[in-house]
Order: C-alpha cells, then structure tokens, then sequence
C-alpha cells in the first residue's frame, strides 16, 4: 500500500508537470515545443530547400483506410522534399481530434491536413492554425465552411453517390426497395453521398426505392445489427448500402447470417481485404472505393505546393501513376479521379 | 423490512465457506424483485406493441439475431452486477474486450487456432487482466473508478499494439458455433444465449443461497461492518474482479463471432457503457449493496428492444439513445426514492 500510495504521488506529479508545460506552451511561445517549432521555420526560411513539414489527421487512427493513406503519404517523402506527420485520434471523436491539430499548431508544421470528424467545430480550429501562419487544407472529408485553401478529394461526390447507386441497381434489377446504413451522423462526405444516391434514385431508377437511413457509428456489430433490423422491418427490401468501411462488410454480413444471399444485396464503401470474402461469397456484390495509396500520396504532394505558396493548375502532374490531376478553382477541388469499382474479380489485387 | 434486496450479514464461520442455503429464509429477499416484475411488464408490453406495429419483429429472423446481440452484453453485466453490488465499477471492460477479442482473433487468422484453443486463450487473458484490476482495487484502497480508468486507458493502448494499425482480415469460421448464423443455433436459440442463461442461473443462486455470494451484498452496504463480521472484504472484491474478465473474455469470443471476417479497434468501443447501463436499469444500486443478475439481463434485454425497435419502426436513430437515457434516468430515480424511503423507515 505504500508503495502504491508513492507510485500514485508520482504520477501526480507528473501529470501535473505535463500539463504545467503544455500550459505554458500554448500561453508564451518560450519552453521546448515553440523552440523547435521556430527552429524549423527559421531554417525553412534560410534555405529553401529544407524539407516541409506535411501534418495529416486523419479521422481515426489504426483502420486500414487511413493506414493506407498513411502508406501513400510515406511513399511521397520518399520522393518529395518532405516530412511526412501522421496522427489522429483512437476514436472518431471531433473533440480527440481537435487537440492532435492544436498541437501541430503548436509545432508550427509547414501545412496542416485534416480529415475532420467533425467539420463545423473543427472550422475555428483550422482558424487558429491559418492565424499562426500554417497552411491548411482537409482531404478525404472536407469543410467547406472553414479557412482551408483546398480539399482533397478522393472522388466526387456525384462519382461515389453515382457508382454506390448505379452497382446496386445492377444487383438488384433496377427495381425494389432498399436501406442504407449509414456511420456518422455529421460526416460530411457521407452525408453528400447519401444525398447523390436519393437524387440519382430518383431520377434514374423510377422503380427503386430507399426506404431507410440509419445510423451506426464506427460500430460493426451495430451496423450489422442494424441491417438485420431493417430487413425485418422491411420484408420485401432486396438491396442495402453500406456506406463506411465498418458498415459495408456489416450489411453484408446481415445477409448472410439471415441466409438471404442472393435475395437481398448489397454494396458499400469497404476497403478490399475486408470485403474480400464476402464479394467471393455473393454477400456484397461490388464495393465503390478509390486507390487510397494514391489519395494519401496526392495529399502529401498538395501539402508540399501549398507550402511552397505554388497554386494549383487545372491539370496537375503529380506523379507517373497520377499523370492528370484536374483542380477545380471555383469548388477549390482537387480530385484523385472517378472511383474505383472492386468485384470478386478484381478483390485480389489490393493489399489493404 | 420493506427493502427488497436487504443487506444482511450472516455470520461468517470460516469452515463453512460454500455452505448451500447457509442464510436463514426469512432474510432472503425475494426471487424476483420488484424491479424485474416492472421490467418483465416493459419488455411484455414492448414486444407486443412492436409483434403489433412492425411486420416481423415477432419472428424467429427477429428474436433471435436480438438474443444474440444480448448475450455478451448480458454475460458481462453478471459480473459487472457483482461488482457494482459491492460498491465498485469496472470501466475497462472495453480495453479487455480489445485485448482478449485481437488475441483471439489473431490466434484464428495466424495460428489456425482450434475453438476451444480461442476460447481458453481469451477467457484465461480476460481472467488476468481481471486479476490486474482486482489486485490493485482490493489492496491498492484507490477508488475502482479511478483504478479502472487508468487500466481501460492501458489495456486499449495494449490492445492497439496487438492490433499494430491493421485490422485482422479473414477470421475463419471457428467460431460460428457462437455466431449469428445457423450454426450458432440449436432449436432455433443462439448458443451464446443459452451459455449465458446457464451463467446467469448459477451467479442468480450464488448470490442469492452461498454466504460468499451474500458477503459480496454486506460489503456493499458497509464494507467496514463488513470486515468486522469476519468477511474477507478483500478477497471477496478481487474475485469479483477475477470473475468479470473471465466473463468479458468469453464476450469477446460472442463478439468476435458474431462480427464480420474483419475484426477492427471498434470491438470494445462504448461496450462498458451499454453493460453499466444494463445494470443498472436492472435495479442494481450504483451505490452498492443491492442488485440482482436477473435484473441486468432483463435491462440488457430492454436496451436491445428498444434499438431494434427503433430502427424496425423506422424511426431515427438517435431516438434508442434518448430512450436508453430515460431508461437509465427513471432506474437511477426509483433507486434514490427506495433508498429515501428505507432511510425514513
């Protein structure tokens, strides 16, 4: 007991001291992190050819998706004169995820990259970085109510809700009813998504119907829960979206469990090692997705020309994979390309 | 006595540890309190009005993917139930889901792990991690909120080092025999059901008819009345601990196989919240001293009714959480009026 009452006071004192420091820091720009933070803007200023300094946060840290951006970023520093920093939150928590920003700003990065869970309360934190002199932009999901300079955009909105709609149609026959279940409430971009896919329903496919939005948060077993709710809510529904990575292999879980393979299907945003079993037992018949490698080394290379004050063209080469990167001033998009449709046939070929 | 689930002390001979009806009849609460017959009339009147309103909660593609979702759930709040009857909580369940579920997992996918091989490895693991919090709760006199607090914090940053930033791909079928398919199913009820029935059976007569069982009540009420009957306070609080990650590494086994082939870090995520909230709907006291096993599973199985029927009736999602709450809210009430009342008497 008293070892543990001692062990107790130590970390006291150290959590004490931590946030003593980090108090500090962001009062008066005097302690350790501002030092080497206007140490790299001092040697970025001597020579130019310093490398820059490239922060992305990404929405959750630890899934493939976002490792997979990881991969492509690191790739870029392998090319580009760049550092790459990577780190985002253990859970998909708007407030998580703010403090990895601010704390970039207090490391005074060259340009600041965020995927934001949340895009509305991460507006006046994007303020904040654009104050102390960073450039800011969001990629993967956008806030288009914030100071960022560009969005990143791995497909346009329009291809995915497009693509989303168009396979499933295939599937199931251009007729029926169908559910989408969704992740996030607030995320932006699946929220854009799932407006395209009711507009192209509608105008497209007479014969379909969506019948239902749900909700499951990041949550597998929730999503496929959920999936299995709505198709006995809806006895005669032959067709459900998945519409994250965690709720399309959930939705086509749901299916196989009820053992309805082949009378209800499905697609969904998954990434390919994930949804590789269910494609090959008839569970999912495509997933939308793009070349996430190439998103986070597009991504890297923006935050380089940022950097660098270069503006975009409209048609950018960027690398021998990425030869036509079209800009679009007026939205300040810069689009990866249309999205990628992975079957049972093509599932193999991707390794995250 | 106008309590339900009174504290008594009965006299603790130490020769007679595991003396089967050692509590005098007449101190025994009821089987079934009164909470649980409130919860048995919601959950009666819930399902008919769903059987009425939607085409097919009713049916067996209904109930029994619902059994399913409840039976971790459930399996966890038996031990949780002990725990808070004691006057403590365990708020690291997440991080032990995690770290048992990846181990798990990881032992199907890279070592071609046999079923009971999985099953042995993520109950024993879950059972330590147990033994890590019970030690530091029993003797480490540092409330269990707080000890808990830093062990959830420790055992998810294990957990996602196990995980290394990748998810675990391609889990076979090893463990259907507790999944949400047709192999998990015997006379169409899920087997992770009725494992967890047989659980709570036992905890329900442990509680209610071995001394142990009714020291864990006394400690609850007065831990220093406690000790001074000749209860082992400390021993009695670290098995409560031992005995919940046991139970939550078996969970991580239900979840893990009623999940999708790809296992991600969203395994333990808000879990410790939905079993707490489980218990405590079931009528046990969060201040100690009273609860019951059979309260938690119908309060797990309120929690689950309400979120498929929510989403069957097509109403937004966000509505199962602000039941859930209210839920929460009326149990937590109806516990300070009793405790106000006993306190008048």
């Amino acid at each position: 007991m008293r070892r543990n009452r001692t062990g107790s006071i130590a970390i006291t004192v150290a959590v004490t001291a931590a946030l003593a420091l980090t108090g500090c820091t962001s009062k008066n720009n005097n302690t350790q992190p501002a030092a080497s933070g206007s140490n790299a803007s001092a040697s970025g200023a001597a020579d130019a050819g310093a490398k820059k300094k490239i922060a992305f946060v990404p929405k959750l840290q630890g899934i493939p998706y976002f490792e997979a951006m990881n991969a492509g970023g690191q790739e870029a520093a392998k090319v580009l004169p760049i550092e790459w920093l990577y780190q985002g939150p253990t859970q998909a928590d708007a407030a998580a995820q703010a403090q990895i920003v601010r704390s970039y700003i207090q490391q005074k990065v060259d340009t600041l990259i965020v995927a934001p869970n949340d895009p509305n309360s991460m507006a006046p934190v994007l303020q904040q970085a654009k104050d102390a002199g960073i450039k800011v932009l969001t990629s993967d999901t956008d806030a288009p109510d914030s100071v960022r300079q560009a969005f990143v955009s791995q497909a346009s909105t329009e291809g995915i809700g497009t693509a989303l709609t168009d396979q499933l149609a295939k599937a199931m026959g251009e007729k029926g009813k169908y559910a989408i279940v969704s992740c996030g409430e607030t995320a932006a971009n699946l929220n854009g998504w799932i407006a395209v896919q009711k507009t192209v329903t509608a105008a497209k496919y007479p014969n379909m119907q969506i019948v239902d939005i749900v909700y499951a948060g990041e949550d597998q077993n929730k999503a496929t829960q959920m999936a299995t709710d709505l198709m006995n809510a809806h006895p005669d529904l032959t067709g459900l979206v998945g519409e994250c990575t965690s709720s399309a292999p959930g939705v086509a879980q749901a299916v196989k469990d009820a053992g309805k393979i082949g009378k209800v299907f499905t697609v969904g945003l998954g990434t390919p090692m994930a949804m590789a079993p269910y494609l090959k037992d008839g569970s999912s018949s495509a997933s939308v997705l793009w070349d996430v490698k190439n998103l986070g080394y597009l991504t890297a290379w923006a935050g380089l020309q940022v950097a660098e004050g270069k503006s975009f063209k409209a048609d950018n080469n960027v690398s021998a994979a990425m030869p036509d990167i079209k800009y679009d001033a007026a939205t300040k998009t810069l689009l990866l390309g249309p999205p990628l449709i992975i079957t049972k046939d093509n599932v193999g070929q991707y390794n995250y | 006595m106008t309590t339900t689930n009174a504290t008594t002390i009965p006299p603790a001979t130490p020769s007679s540890g595991r003396t089967r009806g050692g509590v005098a009849r007449g101190l025994l609460p009821p089987a079934v309190t009164g909470q649980e017959w409130v919860l048995i009339g919601v959950l009666a009147i819930l399902w008919v009005v769903l059987s009425l309103t939607t085409p097919a909660f009713a049916s067996s593609g209904s109930i029994q993917p619902l059994l399913s979702a409840v039976a971790p759930i459930a399996l966890m709040g038996v031990g949780m139930t002990m725990i808070i009857i004691t006057g403590g909580i365990d708020i690291s369940v997440a991080g032990v889901l995690m770290v048992t579920g990846v181990t798990s997992a990881k032992m199907l996918v890279d070592h071609d792990a046999s079923l009971l091989v999985a099953v042995l490895v993520s109950v024993a693991l879950g059972g330590l991690l147990g033994l890590v919090n019970g030690l530091l709760i029993a003797y480490g006199r540092v409330h269990a909120i707080i000890i808990t607090f830093g062990t959830a914090n420790l055992f998810q940053f294990v957990g996602r080092q196990i995980f290394a930033s990748k998810t675990v791909n391609g889990i076979p079928s090893t463990l259907d025999v507790f999944g949400r398919g047709e192999a998990g199913r015997t006379l169409g009820v899920p087997h992770s059901f009725v494992l967890m029935a047989v659980v709570v059976a036992i905890a329900w007569w442990y509680l209610r008819h071995v001394q142990h069982g009714r020291h864990l009540f006394a400690i609850g009420g007065d831990p220093v009345a406690a000790r001074l009957a000749g209860v082992n306070v400390e021993r009695r609080v670290l098995m409560t601990y031992v005995l919940t990650g046991l139970l939550v590494g078996m969970a991580a086994v239900f979840i893990v196989a009623s999940g999708t082939s790809t296992l991600d870090q969203s395994i333990g995520s808000g879990r410790e919240l939905a079993v707490i909230a489980a218990v405590v709907i079931g009528g046990t006291s969060i201040t100690g001293g009273r609860g019951s096993v059979l309260g938690t599973v119908f309060g797990a199985l309120l929690v689950q009714t309400v979120a498929s029927g929510v989403t069957q009736l097509g109403w937004p999602s966000e509505l199962s959480d602000l039941f859930v709450g209210v839920a929460i809210a009326i149990a937590v009430g109806a516990d300070l009026i009793r405790k106000w009342a006993r306190e008048r008497a």
